[in-house]
């Protein structure tokens, strides 16, 4: 009896329109960011942010961006990883270049912003190409960025290959000096991350449940009829691809500041993306909360898996041999989950959650 | 309804698709405020008619005047901010979303606020929520539609994807609707919800409705104004009784059973 819908009767539209129907979930949700800021910054080791929790974060908010696109509004990029890279590259040369009041999340909002009008630029074609033809103007996307900063060094400050991202770039505000903490710590890079997913994903969440997410969902599954009942579908898509590239843009740029510590190009290539893409359909095309559940599979279980095979036959066969296994077997999971359930681990999750609503008494 | 002045003229209409000539020199008036019934065969040019109506199709010749403007070469955008709206042969409902999301769509062209209030869910975005779901619940209670808020619309049977169809081009508040077959595949009590739909509609907001229907007992019942569509060209004009007894209809479409 614990989780129910009964004794929440709806009694004004706002309370209809609630993030978190079922108190319950509002409650396991608060529970579980409480535990995310407070507790976990103090029990977590460097290994564990810096390895597990930082890159999720990051590659996280890049799969929510593309989903917002693809999952959301049907239109298919294979640029995310380029995307990323812009964002890398011009929040770098807003924290060098500007005077000392710059911020990094600031720098963040800037160079997302930025991206997102490139976004846009690549999206163009999307006004009269669908589906996959649609690839190939966001696959140019993806080799226009590596190749723009190939060539143009200025924006990697003239470093060889990478660059080391400076530690007084984390500061905020002056909260490191005045309070003498390390702002470029693991657990302070951590504690950014949260905090700009936390804020992202949240606003993703209002807009999907409003008038632009209705339109975005509308443009997806029938343009002709967005637009006899008035829908802009041109500025729709246009405005998809502009917040679809902000997201990955400041994903971008966690990846290479809070994650890698260093910015270089090579972190951007096309793999990345099919990487990101992978994250967005098993998590669930189409959920804000899928992009996140996408990116712990795929990001954990490769490791879990070359861990467990190490430990199984650790000695009786070759460490390469067993490292090839457990990605087979990983691939075969993976086809049967979304063979089972296409709609990826968000509409799996939704049906258990409906089976425990009626528990013990389906009808 | 009492007919008024002419609020849709279609002036000859002219409409080709590579060696098909869909429609051919149509033209007719809708009265304000009537309830006009297009009929004719299949592949007659009916939903084709409709298509250069609402501005999906634009015609090699002719005019469209919708309340006195020209509105044969506007996007179907711009033609539904003049207050038309329309139901689909196929249904048109967006297959991905909820029965409320869907009708909420409906609403899009009373949207003022933008993507960065609605984002932060801040004052002007969340009052617009607030007086759309009201909207949207008046026509959800006018179509019998409660119980089925939060159903995926790809779950619903045909009858009531149509209704829900309706729906969402109810709540734009239309001045003219165009609902191309909405009976079609409809058992005989849908049918009758569907046709007393359309005539409450009529009656208590004084919507011009253009409805495509193939069913005569229901087309002689509601409409106040026939127009007989076959292989493009127009054949029969008027109202249902003139309509009956025009010879060339007769022979067209009448005297084939189906
Ligand atoms: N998009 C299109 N492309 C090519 N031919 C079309 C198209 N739409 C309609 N037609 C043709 O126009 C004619 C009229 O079709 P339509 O308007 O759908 O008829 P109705 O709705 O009366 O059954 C048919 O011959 C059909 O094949
Ligand atoms: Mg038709």
């Amino acid at each position: 009896m614990i989780y129910r819908e009964t004794g929440t009767f709806i009694t004004s539209y706002l309370e209809d329109r609630k993030l978190f129907p079922i108190p319950f979930d509002k409650w396991a949700m608060a529970v579980f960011m409480l535990f995310m800021i407070f507790v976990v910054p103090f029990i977590a080791s460097d290994y564990w942010l810096a390895a597990h929790l930082i890159p999720i974060l990051a590659y996280g908010t890049a799969a929510l961006g593309l989903n917002l696109l693809t999952g959301m509004t049907g239109q298919l990029s294979l640029g995310t990883a380029g995307f990323m890279c812009f964002g890398a590259f011009f929040t770098f040369n807003i924290m060098l270049r500007s005077p000392e009041w710059m911020n990094l999340p600031l720098a963040m909002v800037l160079a997302g912003s930025v991206t997102g009008v490139i976004g846009i630029i690549f999206g163009l074609p999307s006004i009269r190409i669908k589906g996959f033809y649609l690839l190939v103007s966001t696959l140019a996307a993806q080799y226009f960025a590596l190749w723009f900063f190939r060539s143009y060094p200025y924006f990697l400050n003239y470093a060889t290959a990478t660059v080391t991202l400076p530690d007084h770039h984390f500061d905020l505000f002056g909260i490191g000096e005045t309070f003498d903490v390390d702002m470029a710590s693991f657990e302070a890079k951590y504690l950014m991350s949260l905090g700009i997913v936390t804020a992202l994903a949240l606003f993703a969440k209002n807009l999907m449940r409003s008038a632009t997410g209705r339109n975005f969902m509308a443009v997806r599954d029938m343009d002709i009829a967005a637009s006899v009942i008035g829908i802009p579908v041109i500025r729709t898509k246009m405005l998809a691809f502009f917040v679809s590239c902000f997201y990955c843009g400041v994903g971008g740029a966690l990846f290479c500041y809070a994650y890698l510590q260093v910015l270089g190009i090579r972190t951007f290539e096309m793999n990345r993306s099919f990487e990101i893409l992978f994250m967005a359909i098993i998590g669930g095309l189409g959920s804000i909360a899928g992009s996140f559940y996408g990116t712990v599979l795929v990001y954990e279980f490769p490791i879990l898996f070359s861990w467990a095979g190490d430990y199984l036959f650790k000695g009786a066969f070759d460490t390469a041999v067993v490292d090839n296994v457990a990605k087979i077997t990983y691939g075969i999971l993976i086809i049967a989950l979304l063979i089972r359930e296409p709609g990826g681990l968000a509409a799996l999750w939704a049906t258990a959650k409906q089976k425990l609503r009626t528990w013990p008494f389906p009808h | 309804m009492a007919a008024g002045n002419p609020i849709l003229q279609i002036d000859n209409i002219t409409l080709v698709f590579g060696g098909v000539t869909a429609l051919n020199g149509i033209s007719f008036d809708v009265a304000e405020g009537e309830i006009c019934a297009v009929i004719g065969p299949n592949g007659a040019g009916k939903s084709s008619m409709l298509n250069v109506i609402n501005g999906v199709y634009v015609p090699q010749e002719g005019r469209v005047v919708f309340k006195g403007q020209d509105c044969t070469r506007m996007r179907p955008r711009q033609i539904a901010q003049l207050g038309m709206a329309r139901t689909f042969q196929n249904i048109g409902l967006f297959q991905g979303m909820t029965v409320l999301e869907n009708i909420l769509t409906g609403r899009c062209m009373k949207i003022r606020s933008t993507w960065l209030e609605q984002g932060l869910n801040i004052g002007r975005a969340r009052r617009e929520e607030v007086e759309n779901r009201r909207a949207v619940e008046e026509v959800i209670e006018f179509l019998h539609l409660q119980g089925i808020r939060k159903t995926p619309v790809g779950k619903l049977p045909y009858g009531l994807q149509k209704r829900v169809e309706l729906a969402r081009a109810l709540v734009a508040e239309p001045t003219m609707l165009l609902q191309d077959e909405p009976m079609t595949g409809m058992n005989l009590e849908e049918k009758k919800d569907m046709s007393c739909f359309a005539l409450e509609i009529n009656r208590e907001y004084g919507t011009t409705i253009v409805l495509i229907e193939h069913d005569m007992s229901v087309v002689m019942d509601i409409s106040d104004h026939v127009v007989v569509l076959d292989y493009g060209a127009k054949i029969g004009d008027g109202t249902p009784d003139e309509v009956k007894n025009n010879q060339d209809v007769i022979d067209a479409y009448l005297g084939v059973t189906h």
